[in-house]
């Protein structure tokens, strides 16, 4: 359990501070980044892992949690083969995912598509249909994950410019939030983004900023 | 009639329904605002807070039992011009079994990076309301008695005896929310 003293963290998404009214029938959970170019910062291991001061590719995921009411992802879907042999686990369950993108119910999917005009400046995109999602969901926590960072020596002390924010069926922006990579980030590959959860009839929108050293959304998965 | 805190002083609250008011006036001058946030941190006989929501402050205005509100965050000291800007409502006939005691601090939010302390905000005051008469309990003026400080332990409601006693702790620190919440609270603080 945490308690997060990070102000004005918390929007109700029917309306915002100026009074705004948005429409959740569909909201777009979007996500961004820059790569600090590290200069040798990453040390030995940096520099033979490609830490070094030349471009490298850095993979972020967006990942979302459906959780009910006791903060618990109910269903962890099945193993699936896929026709030339990987085996994917967690598929078409309560988690939306790279290899799991949309959810069951139809009500929440990643884009991974960056060309809609509404999403500009978004690296990764969660579209939720907020006021169709089953009472049975509580919460939806988004976590973003530096696919291979352990192993690339890349974390969010080098991510820069990092948001998240909310847009609304119209494409309006109901919040948004930075949160700057500092040296607490150090070594940090994945993180709790945030989160909408139901309270007093309404939907909120909070963020977290909370890092984890696992760059393996699964591990996060068990407090789940 | 307002009693003007001492130290330690304690008093027989002999109210069931009461509002802690915090007030001070805007940074008129150049600079960043004056942030001041007022808190309730409800512990158990372990001196804990039983769960994240019995502590009451910005980001969570109610308590579980219903018992304590927080009217919301001023982050400017806008509010009220000469009143309070933020307040605490408090209803002891509804304090959950568990609770034994209920602390106030008051807090400069981001004091540290603006460089901030009570000295410098004007009018600043926190004082305990009788919400049937409106008249006021008693009352700290803060940035006389703290004026280095930028965190402030303000008192604490505590049962003895079955009924609900005041004392005024009036103690400041150079420190922070999160080293009150740390002192009361088991789990994770996200600053």
């Amino acid at each position: 359990m945490a308690i997060n003293l990070v102000k004005g963290q918390t929007i109700d998404l029917r309306k915002n501070d100026k009074g705004e009214s948005f429409d959740l029938s569909s909201v777009t959970i979007g996500l961004g980044w820059d790569v600090r170019q590290s200069r040798g910062g990453g040390g030995f291991l940096g520099k033979l892992f490609g830490g070094g001061g030349e471009e490298v590719e850095y993979d972020l995921d967006a990942i979302a949690f459906l959780l009910d009411k006791n903060g618990h992802v109910a269903n962890r879907g099945r193993t699936f083969q896929k026709p030339n042999g990987n085996k994917i686990n967690l598929y078409e369950g309560d988690v939306v995912y790279f290899n799991s993108m949309r959810h069951p119910s139809n009500h929440i999917w990643l884009t991974g598509d960056n060309r809609t005009g509404a999403g500009a400046g978004d690296d990764e995109q969660i579209i939720v249909k907020l006021d169709a999602l089953d009472p049975k969901y509580d919460r939806i926590l988004f976590i973003v994950a530096i696919y291979q960072g352990q192993r690339k020596n890349q974390h969010f002390g080098m991510v820069e410019n990092a948001f998240i924010r909310a847009v609304d069926n119209h494409g309006k922006e109901i919040a948004k939030f930075s949160l700057s990579g500092d040296a607490t980030y150090n070594g940090m590959c994945s993180m709790k983004f945030a989160e909408v959860y139901r309270k007093d009839g309404t939907w909120k929108f909070r963020a977290i900023g909370e890092p984890f050293a696992t760059d393996n959304f699964l591990e996060l998965l068990k407090q789940y | 009639m307002a009693i003007n805190l001492q130290k330690g002083q304690k008093i027989d609250i002999g109210l069931s329904k009461m509002t802690v008011g915090l007030g001070w006036n805007p940074n008129e001058g150049t600079g960043y605002d004056f942030d001041l946030d007022v808190s309730a941190i409800m512990i158990d006989g372990n001196r804990f807070v039983p769960e994240d929501e019995f502590f009451v402050f910005y980001n969570n205005v109610d308590s579980p039992d219903g018992a304590v509100h927080h009217t919301g965050d001023d982050p400017s000291g806008g509010n009220s011009d000469g009143g309070d800007d933020e307040s605490i409502n408090i209803d002891l006939t509804k304090v959950d079994g568990k609770i034994q005691e209920i602390l106030f601090v008051v807090t400069i939010h981001e004091a540290q990076p603006r460089r901030q302390n009570f000295g410098q905000v004007r009018d600043s005051y926190i004082r305990i309301i009788d919400e049937q008469t409106g008249s006021e309990v008693c009352k700290y003026e803060l940035g006389e008695d703290f004026s280095i400080e930028t965190a402030i332990e303000f008192g604490r409601l505590y049962r003895r005896n079955g009924a609900w006693k005041f004392e005024a702790s009036g103690v400041g620190y150079k420190e922070d929310l999160a080293f009150f919440l740390s002192k009361y609270f088991k789990g994770q603080i996200i600053k």
